[in-house]
C-alpha cells in the first residue's frame, strides 16, 4: 500500500499491521496530548508539584532524554570530527533519536513554565548569569542544528530524492555536515554542561551544589562527562530493540562493539571522575555547609544511600568494567545488561540531581519533601515516549536509517 | 548607585527577636492584606499555600516535659549573595531578570509581568521564601473591593514574594524627593507592614548600613564579614551557606540560635569559619 | 493556474517563511504576552486619593484602636492605631481581617424569614412587624416570662437596649454569655465584699505566676498583653507558667510547671502553706485586712504541704518551695488564673487559690499586682414605663437558674410539656456555636417556637432562627466599647462607621428600637429615641463630647479600696469541678486548647485567619488533636491517623498529631473550628466543634458552668 515510500528492497511489515501499531502508540500520544492541553488551558495546578517542588517528573524525563540523546552529539563528533566513518553505519539512528530527544525537551519545558506565552522572554530579557538561559539558547541552536543533521535523512526517502532539488540538497549538506556536527557537538557540550549546572550553582542546596571552574561547577562537566558516555549507551539499546523487534540485524557487530567500546572507556573516566566528586562534596564542600554525607540520605521514605550505590555501582562500575573488557563487550548478553544499565544510571544521575534535590531539606527544622505525580504528569511524561516511538517507526520505515540493512540481510 | 552592598547605598533589613514572637499570625496577615496575597477555600496543604510571611514552628525534640518551641517568622531574606554582590541564590539562576537585586536598597525585587514561571527561583531558594501562583487568585464576589492598587494582584503561572513592602519604599522615596531631601529617609518614613502590626513589637525594620538605625544596633553587623553579626545572641538563618540574608534573628535560647543552621556533630559551639568566596 | 504537487509544496514553504519573517508573528507572539499579563480575570484594583480613618475593632473585648486605610473612599487596610492606650499599633490578626468580614458576599443580605427548610427574603417592615406580633402574642396570652434575650455581653448600649426591651416586655430572662469576668466578679465580692471587677498589672509586674491562663494567647485583652510580654525582655520581669501543655504561654515563660489537670489549686494552696510557714507572706496586710485567716494557715499547711501535693500534681516539692521563695521575693509579683476560653468561667475554688497568693503577697491595689477596679454603670438611661403585663412577668423567676446560659437550654431540653421559652432573641452572640454541648444547645433552640437572630452571619444559631434581622457589622456602625477584661487600664471608646452599610442591614439596637416602637404603648415609650445614634448620644451622657471628638477616654486604672480579705471562704469550698466521665470507660482527658490564630469566642475566623492555622491543627476538612506520643503508643495510634475521639457528651472523627508538649494522657483539641458558616467555604465546614464533644459542668461555688475538659476515648477509625 505504502511500498512507494519504502526504501528500495527494505523489507517491512505490511501496512495494516504498521498502522495498527501506530494507532494503539497514538491513543497513548492522544491521552498525553489531552493532559498536556489541561496543563496549558488549566495551568500548572494539574501537575502535584507544589512550592517545595518545584521541578517534577517530566523535569526529570527532560533531563533524562537529553543525556540519553547526547549519542546523537558524540556519534557525530566520533564520525565527522574525529573521523571514525564506521559510525555512518550508525549515526543516522543517533541523529534521529537525539532529534526525539531534543525536540521532547522543548516540548516538556514548553509545558512545564507556568506562562507559556511567554516563554521567549528567556531569550528577549536574557540574564547572562543564569544557566538555565545558556540551557535554553545552547539547546535551541542545538536542536536547529539536529533538524538540519535529520533533513538530508529525511530527503533521502525514495520519493523525495526523486525531486532534483531535494537530492542535490541532500548531497550537497552530507558535504558540509561535519561543519554542522562540529558546531552541534560544541553547543551540546555547553548544554549538556549548563543543565548539570543548574543543579550545581545552587549554593543554596547543598545537596546539589559543587565547587568548580571558573563560572561552571564541576556537574557542569560530569554532565557533559556523562552524556558523551552514556548516550552511545541508549543508541545501541535502540539499536538492540529494533533488531529484536523486527528480528533482523540491522548494524554489524563491529560497529556495535566499536560504539560499545569507546562509550565503556568514556564511562570508565566519567565514573572516576564522578566518584572523586562525590568524595570531595561528601568530605569538603557539604560538611563545609554543615552536612554529612548520610543527612542527605535518611530520615525520609525513599532516598535511602542505596540511590548512591545503584547509580555508582550498579549504573557505573558494572557497565564500563562490562564494555571496556573485550570478552564481556562481545558476549550478547553482558553487552545487553551493560547498555541497559548504562542508560538507566544516567537517568537515575538525572533524577537525583533534580528530584532529590527538591525533596533534601535544608532548613534544619525543615522536612524531606516528597511527592507522587498527577496523572496529568505521568501522561505528559509518556507523551514523548509515545511521539518518539511514532517517529523512530516512520524513520525505520520509510527512511534508510540503517546503511547495512540490505547488505546483512543479503548477507544472511 | 554604587555596584556593591558596602557603600553608602542603602541595605534594608530585618531583626526579628524570637523571644518575642508569640506566633500570633499578625505579621502574616499583615503581609497578605497589604500585599493583595491571594487564599484559597483549602489552604491546609503549606506547600501550595502562598504567605510571604511565613511562621515556623520550632522544637527542641526533646520529650516532655523537657520539650521546648519557638515562633520563626519568615520573610524573603533579601539576600546578598555570596560575598554580598548581590548575587542571591534566586537572582542569580532567573533566565528572564525577573528578579532583580536594588543595589541602592539592597531589596530582592520580583517582576510578575515578566516571570514566565519556570520555578528555577524556587528551586534556588533555601529558605522556601519563594511562592507559585498554581491558581488564578480568585476573591469572593464583592470582596476585590478591599484590594490595593499598590501592589498589583498577580496571575496564574508566576513566582510572588515578600518584597520588604518596596511600594512602601516607593512611596518614603517620593515624599522625600518631593520634600527635597535627596534620598534621606527617616527610620519610621519606611517600616513594612509585618513590622507595623506586629503587637509583640518583636520585628525592627531599618538600614543595616545606619547606625543610627535600630537594627543595626540590634545586630552590629560586620561591614568586613558581609553584613555578619557582631552581636553574639544574633544570627541569621543558614549562615554557612553564605546566602548572607538581611533578615536576622535574636534569641538568648541557645538551641534556637543552633538550629538556625546545620551542624555536624561536635560543630556546635566552635568557631566556624565561613569562607566569604566571590561565588559564581 | 494548475497547482501541481510541487508549486503546492514550493508555495507552502514560501509562504511559511514569508509569516515567519513578516513582522505578524512576532507582533502576534507580544500580543499573547501582552494578553497574560493583564488577564481580565486579575482584578486591577482602582487607584485614588488615601486617606485613614480611625476606629475602635470589636470583634473581641480587647477593642484595640485601629486605622482604616481608604483608596478614593474605599476601605483596603487595617492598621493598628499608633499611640491608642489600648494597644498602640500593634494590632491581632483578626483585626487586620476585619475587612473581609466586611465585604464577606456571604452575610445575611437582607431580612429573612424561614419557610420551612428555606429562607423567605422579606422586608424590614414585614421582619419588624412579625417580631412584634409574636411578643404582642405572647405578653397578650400572660406569657412575657417566656421570652429571653442572650447577647455576648453586658456592656454598652446594645445589650443595654435588649435587656431594657425584655424589661419592657416583661422578662427577667436576660442571658449573657459567661466569661471569666464573671467569675472573677463573683470572687471580689465574696473575699473582699466589692463590686468591683479584676484587673491585672501585668505590664508592671516582675514576675507572673500564671495558672494556665493563655495571656499571650488572647487572655483578655489580646494586644495589651502582647506589649506587656514583650517588655518583660527590658523589665527583666519573670513569667511562670503551669499548664499541662506546653502552649504559646507556656513556651514563652521563663518557667513551665506542667502540674496534672485540675490540680492547678492543689499547686496554688501548697505555695501558700509554703509562704505562710516560711513567714514568706506580707504580715501587716493580712493582719490589717485579714479575717479567719488562722483557719486559712491551718488548712493549707495541714493539707497542702508540699510533700503532700507532689502526688496530686506530679511537682516536686522543692520546686514547690522555690516558686514560692521566688515568688514572695519579687517586688511585685502577681498570680493570674483565667480559663475564660477553656470553660467560659472557671472553678472558683481554683480563682480563690490563686487569688489567695495576691493576698498573701499583700500587691493588691499597687504597681504591679491584682487590682479591684470599681465597675460603675457609664451610661444614663431614662425611666423605664412598665405596664402590667410587663411588672407581673419580670416578677417571675429566670428560666435558666444562676441567670446561667447553659441552665437556660438545659431546662428547655429538660421540660416535658414544650418549651418554657417561646420566643428567643440572640443579639450578637453564638450559643449554639460557643456553649458546652453545642448539639444539645442546637437541639433546644430547634425546640423553641420562635427565634429571632439578629445578626451579621449565617452562624450556627442564625442558621436555626425563624427570623432573621440583618445587622451591620462593626465597621458600618457606631458603638460604645469597654476594654476591661485582664488590664487594669479602662478604656471607653466609641467606634465610628467607616463604611456605609453594603447589604440592607440595621445596627442591631436599631434594629431593637424597631420592635419596641412597632409594640406601641409603654414599651414603645420607653425607647424614646428616633435612631439608634440619638440614643447613643443621650445615654452616654457627659461621655459623648469626649467620646465623639477624641474617640475614647481612658480613666486609667480605679482601684476600690480593699479593706477586708475573708480567708473563711476556704473552709466553705465545696470542691473543684472535675470533668464528667468515667476512668474505666474513658481512659484519657479531652480539653480544649485556645490558639491565637483561630477566634474561638468571638466570630468565625476569617479566610485569612484560617490560612494560617497549622496543618497540625487542621489538615483538610479534619481537626486534630494533640497526643503525647506515649499515649499514642498505649492507644495504638501513631501521627497522621484517622481516628474517633469518644467523650461522654459526643463522638467525632478527628486526626492524630504526635506532639512532645503534651502531657500523657491528656488529648487537646483546638477551639474555633467546625463551624457553620452558610455559603462562605472559606471558613464554614472546617475541622470539628469541640463545644460538641465536651459538656457543662456546674462549679459547686460559683453556679456558672465550669467545664474544663471531659473524660475522652480515642481509637484508631
Ligand atoms: N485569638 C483570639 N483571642 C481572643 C478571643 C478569641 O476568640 N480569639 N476571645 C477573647 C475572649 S472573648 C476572651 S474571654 C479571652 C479568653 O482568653 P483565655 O482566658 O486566655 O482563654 P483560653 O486561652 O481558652 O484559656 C487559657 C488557658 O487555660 C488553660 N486551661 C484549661 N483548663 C485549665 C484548668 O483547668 N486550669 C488551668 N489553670 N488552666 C486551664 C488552657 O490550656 C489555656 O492555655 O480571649 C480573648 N481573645
Ligand atoms: N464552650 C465554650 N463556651 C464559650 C467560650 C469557650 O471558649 N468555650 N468562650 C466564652 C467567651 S470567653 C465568650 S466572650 C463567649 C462569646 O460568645 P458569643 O458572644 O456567642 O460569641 P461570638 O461567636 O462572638 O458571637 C457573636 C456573633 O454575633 C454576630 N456579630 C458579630 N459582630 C457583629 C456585629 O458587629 N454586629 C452584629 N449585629 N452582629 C455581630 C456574629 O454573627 C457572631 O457570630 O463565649 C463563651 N462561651
Ligand atoms: S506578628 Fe510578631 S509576634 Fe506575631 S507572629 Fe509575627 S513576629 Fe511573631
Ligand atoms: S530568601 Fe530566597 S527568595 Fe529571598 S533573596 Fe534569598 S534566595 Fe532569594
Ligand atoms: S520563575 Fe520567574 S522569577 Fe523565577 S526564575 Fe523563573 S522566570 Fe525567574
Ligand atoms: S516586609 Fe512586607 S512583604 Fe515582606 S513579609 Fe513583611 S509585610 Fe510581607
Ligand atoms: S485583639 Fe481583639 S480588639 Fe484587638 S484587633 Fe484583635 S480582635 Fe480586634
Ligand atoms: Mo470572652
Amino acid at each position: 500500500m505504502d511500498s512507494a515510500l519504502i526504501p528500495k528492497g527494505a523489507r517491512r511489515c505490511p501496512f495494516p499491521v504498521f498502522a495498527t501499531g501506530i494507532a494503539v502508540v497514538s491513543v497513548v500520544l492522544l491521552w498525553g496530548v489531552f493532559a498536556m492541553v489541561l496543563c496549558w488551558l488549566k495551568g500548572l495546578n494539574q501537575t502535584n508539584m507544589n512550592d517545595y517542588y518545584g521541578f517534577a517528573l517530566w523535569i526529570w524525563a527532560d533531563l533524562a532524554v537529553i543525556a540519553i540523546g547526547g549519542g546523537a552529539f558524540f556519534t557525530g563528533l566520533l564520525k565527522y570530527v574525529f573521523g571514525i566513518d564506521e559510525l555512518k553505519n550508525i549515526i543516522n539512528l543517533a541523529v534521529v533519536i537525539g532529534f526525539i530527544c531534543y525536540s521532547s525537551a522543548l516540548l516538556i519545558l514548553a509545558i512545564d513554565i507556568g506562562q507559556p506565552l511567554r516563554g521567549w522572554f528567556i531569550f528577549w530579557h536574557a540574564n547572562v548569569h543564569s544557566m538555565l538561559t545558556e540551557v535554553a539558547f545552547c539547546l535551541s541552536l542545538y536542536f536547529s542544528v539536529l533538524t538540519i543533521e535529520f533533513i538530508p535523512l529525511i530527503l533521502e526517502n525514495r520519493q523525495l530524492d526523486k525531486v532534483p532539488f531535494f537530492h542535490n540538497l541532500s548531497h550537497n549538506m552530507h558535504g558540509v555536515m561535519a561543519v554542522f556536527a562540529a558546531t552541534g557537538a560544541f553547543l551540546s557540550c555547553f548544554h549538556q554542561g549548563s543543565l548539570g549546572g543548574v543543579a550545581g550553582v545552587l549554593y543554596g542546596r547543598p545537596f546539589a551544589y559543587r565547587e568548580g571552574l571558573l563560572v561552571w561547577p564541576w556537574t557542569f562537566f560530569l554532565f557533559t562527562w556523562s552524556a558523551a558516555a552514556y548516550g552511545p549507551c541508549f543508541t545501541l539499546t535502540v539499536c538492540k530493540m529494533f533488531e529484536g523487534i523486527t528480528r533482523k540485524k540491522l548494524v554489524k557487530d563491529n560497529v556495535i562493539h566499536l560504539l560499545a567500546k569507546i562509550s565503556g572507556w568514556m564511562i570508565t573516566t566519567y565514573i572516576i571522575a564522578k566518584i572523586i566528586d562525590t568524595i570531595y562534596w561528601a568530605g569538603v564542600t557539604a560538611p563545609e555547609m554543615g552536612f554529612s554525607l548520610m543527612d542527605f540520605y535518611s530520615d525520609n521514605a525513599f532516598y535511602g544511600i542505596w540511590i548512591l550505590f545503584a547509580e555508582i555501582v550498579l549504573g557505573g562500575i558494572v557497565p564500563a568494567v562490562f564494555l571496556t573488557v573485550k570478552r564481556f563487550r562481545e558476549n550478547k548478553k553482558l553487552l545487553l545488561v551493560a547498555i541497559i544499565l548504562g542508560t538507566l544510571g544516567v537517568c537515575l544521575n538525572r533524577w537525583v540531581m533534580v528530584l532529590q534535590v527538591m525533596a533534601v531539606p535544608v532548613m534544619s527544622f525543615d522536612t524531606w519533601a516528597l511527592y507522587i505525580p498527577s496523572w496529568q504528569e505521568v501522561a505528559t511524561t509518556i507523551l514523548p515516549v509515545a511521539y518518539g516511538v511514532i517517529l523512530i517507526s516512520l524513520a525505520y520505515r520509510y527512511l534508510p536509517m540503517f546503511p547495512q540493512e540490505q547488505e546483512l540481510y543479503d548477507s544472511k | 548607585m554604587t555596584q556593591d552592598n558596602h557603600g553608602k547605598a542603602h541595605k534594608y533589613g530585618m531583626v526579628i527577636d524570637l523571644d518575642k514572637c508569640t506566633g500570633c499570625g499578625s505579621c502574616m496577615v499583615a503581609c497578605m492584606s497589604e500585599n493583595n496575597v491571594p487564599f484559597k477555600e483549602n489552604e491546609t496543604d503549606k506547600k501550595d499555600s502562598i504567605t510571604w510571611m511565613k511562621v515556623f514552628k520550632l522544637t527542641n525534640g526533646k520529650p516532655f516535659p523537657d520539650i521546648d518551641t519557638c515562633y520563626l517568622p519568615r520573610p524573603c531574606m533579601h539576600c546578598g549573595g555570596k560575598g554580598d554582590h548581590g548575587h542571591s541564590p534566586c537572582i542569580s539562576v532567573c533566565p528572564a531578570t525577573a528578579t532583580d537585586y536594588g543595589y541602592d536598597t539592597g531589596i530582592v525585587s520580583q517582576i510578575y509581568t515578566r516571570c514566565f514561571g519556570c520555578r528555577y527561583c524556587m528551586g534556588a531558594c533555601p529558605y522556601h521564601a519563594r511562592y507559585f501562583n498554581w491558581w488564578d487568585p480568585k476573591w469572593p464576589d464583592g470582596m476585590e473591593e478591599y484590594l490595593s492598587p499598590d501592589v498589583s494582584p498577580r496571575m496564574r503561572g508566576v513566582v510572588e514574594k515578600c518584597s520588604f513592602c518596596y511600594h512602601r519604599y516607593q512611596e518614603a522615596r517620593d515624599r522625600a524627593y518631593h520634600e527635597e531631601r535627596r534620598d534621606h529617609i527617616e527610620e519610621g518614613e519606611y517600616q513594612t507592614a509585618c513590622t507595623q502590626a506586629c503587637p509583640a513589637g518583636a520585628i525592627t525594620f531599618g538600614d543595616l548600613n545606619n547606625p543610627e538605625h535600630e537594627v543595626y544596633k540590634l545586630v552590629k553587623p560586620d561591614p568586613h564579614n558581609c553584613g555578619r553579626p557582631r552581636e553574639p545572641k544574633a544570627f541569621r538563618l543558614l549562615e554557612r551557606l553564605q546566602t548572607n540574608p538581611k533578615v536576622y534573628y535574636i534569641s538568648e535560647r541557645e538551641w534556637v540560635r543552633k538550629a538556625g543552621d546545620n551542624y555536624r556533630k561536635g560543630e556546635w559551639g566552635k568557631e566556624i569559619k565561613v569562607s566569604h568566596g566571590k561565588g559564581h | 493556474m494548475k497547482i501541481d504537487r510541487r508549486s503546492f509544496l514550493g508555495l507552502g514553504l514560501g509562504a511559511a517563511a514569508g509569516v515567519a519573517a513578516s513582522p505578524v508573528t512576532w507582533k502576534l507572539t507580544d500580543d499573547l504576552s501582552i494578553w497574560t499579563q493583564n488577564w481580565p480575570w486579575t482584578p486591577v484594583p482602582r487607584d485614588g486619593e488615601v486617606t485613614y480613618d480611625d476606629t475602635v475593632c470589636s470583634l473581641c473585648p480587647g477593642n484595640c484602636g485601629i486605622s482604616v486605610r481608604k483608596i478614593a473612599g474605599r476601605a483596603v487596610k487595617i492598621e493598628g492605631r499608633s499611640g491608642y492606650p489600648v494597644n498602640d499599633g500593634g494590632v491581632c490578626l483578626h483585626g487586620i481581617s476585619a475587612l473581609q468580614y466586611l465585604y464577606d458576599p456571604s452575610r445575611v443580605q437582607a431580612p429573612m424569614v424561614r419557610k420551612g427548610d428555606s429562607w423567605k427574603t422579606v422586608t424590614w417592615e414585614e421582619a419588624i412587624t412579625l417580631v412584634a406580633e409574636k411578643t404582642k402574642t405572647l405578653r397578650e396570652s400572660g406569657k412575657a416570662d417566656a421570652v429571653a434575650c442572650i447577647t455576648d455581653n453586658n456592656r454598652g448600649t446594645i445589650s443595654g437596649l435588649c435587656k431594657r426591651f425584655l424589661m419592657a416586655v416583661g422578662s427577667q430572662n436576660f442571658y449573657t454569655m459567661d466569661t471569666m469576668d464573671k467569675s472573677w466578679e463573683m470572687l471580689i465580692s465574696k473575699i473582699h465584699g466589692l463590686n468591683a471587677s479584676a484587673g491585672f498589672d501585668i505590664a508592671n509586674s516582675d514576675y507572673v505566676l500564671s495558672f494556665g491562663t493563655g495571656f499571650i494567647e488572647g487572655w483578655g485583652s489580646p494586644v495589651s498583653n502582647f506589649i506587656a510580654n514583650s517588655s518583660r525582655k527590658e523589665r527583666h520581669a519573670k513569667l511562670v507558667q503551669v499548664e499541662y501543655r506546653l502552649s504559646s504561654t507556656a513556651a514563652a515563660a521563663d518557667q513551665w510547671i506542667p502540674a496534672k489537670p485540675g490540680t492547678e489549686a492543689d499547686l496554688a494552696l501548697a505555695i501558700c502553706s509554703v509562704m505562710i510557714n516560711d513567714n514568706l507572706y506580707d504580715k501587716g496586710c493580712v493582719k490589717k485586712f485579714g479575717k479567719e485567716f488562722d483557719v486559712f494557715a491551718k488548712l493549707v499547711t495541714e493539707k497542702y504541704a508540699p510533700e503532700l501535693v507532689t502526688r496530686t500534681t506530679g511537682i516536686d516539692a522543692s520546686k514547690i518551695r522555690s516558686i514560692a521563695a521566688d515568688f514572695a521575693k519579687a517586688k511585685a509579683p502577681l498570680a493570674i488564673a483565667g480559663r475564660g476560653k477553656g470553660d467560659s468561667a472557671g472553678s472558683l475554688m481554683e480563682f480563690a487559690a490563686v487569688h489567695a497568693l495576691n493576698c498573701l503577697s499583700g500587691n493588691i491595689n499597687k504597681k504591679g499586682g491584682f487590682w479591684t477596679i470599681a465597675k460603675d454603670e457609664p451610661l444614663t438611661w431614662p425611666s423605664l414605663e412598665m405596664d402590667d403585663v410587663a411588672t407581673k412577668g419580670y416578677a417571675k423567676a429566670t428560666i435558666g437558674e444562676n441567670s446561667s446560659v447553659s441552665k437556660l437550654f438545659e431546662a428547655v431540653n429538660s421540660s416535658e410539656n414544650g418549651s418554657p421559652v417561646e420566643m428567643l432573641m440572640v443579639c450578637n452572640a453564638n450559643p449554639c456555636y460557643n456553649l458546652h454541648n453545642a448539639k444539645g444547645v442546637q437541639e433546644a433552640v430547634k425546640k423553641i417556637p420562635f427565634v429571632v437572630n439578629i445578626s451579621s452571619y449565617m452562624d450556627d444559631t442564625a442558621n436555626l432562627a425563624d427570623v432573621i434581622l440583618p445587622a451591620h457589622m462593626f465597621l458600618e456602625m457606631s458603638q460604645d466599647l469597654y476594654t476591661s477584661s485582664g488590664t487594669t487600664q479602662r478604656v471607653t471608646s466609641l467606634s465610628k462607621p467607616i463604611a456605609s452599610p453594603i447589604f440592607d442591614t440595621k445596627h442591631p439596637g436599631e434594629a431593637v428600637i424597631m420592635i419596641a416602637k412597632a409594640l406601641e404603648g409603654s414599651i414603645a415609650s420607653s425607647f424614646p429615641w428616633e435612631t439608634y445614634d440619638e440614643c447613643l448620644e443621650s445615654v452616654t451622657g457627659e461621655m459623648w463630647s469626649t467620646l465623639s471628638e477624641e474617640g475614647f477616654i481612658d480613666s486609667g486604672s480605679q482601684a476600690s479600696e480593699v479593706s477586708a480579705m475573708d480567708f473563711s471562704l476556704f473552709a466553705s469550698f465545696k470542691g473543684f469541678t472535675m470533668p464528667e466521665g468515667d476512668k474505666k470507660n474513658y481512659p484519657l482527658t479531652l480539653v480544649q486548647v485556645d490558639h491565637m490564630r483561630l477566634a474561638s469566642g468571638t466570630f468565625a475566623s476569617s479566610p485569612f485567619a484560617v490560612k494560617t492555622v497549622s496543618d497540625s491543627i487542621l489538615k483538610d476538612s479534619d481537626s486534630l488533636v494533640e497526643i503525647n506520643p506515649e499515649t499514642a503508643d498505649q492507644v495504638g495510634v501513631s501521627d497522621g491517623d484517622i481516628a474517633f475521639i469518644e467523650t461522654p457528651v459526643g463522638k467525632a472523627r478527628v486526626k492524630v498529631n504526635l506532639f512532645d508538649g503534651i502531657m500523657p494522657g491528656v488529648i487537646a483539641m483546638t477551639e474555633g473550628l467546625g463551624h457553620f458558616a452558610g455559603d462562605n467555604h472559606y471558613i464554614g465546614g472546617k475541622g470539628v466543634n469541640v463545644n460538641e464533644l465536651i459538656g457543662p459542668v456546674t462549679d459547686p461555688d460559683s453556679g456558672l458552668d465550669a467545664a474544663w475538659g471531659i473524660r475522652a476515648r480515642l481509637s484508631r477509625a
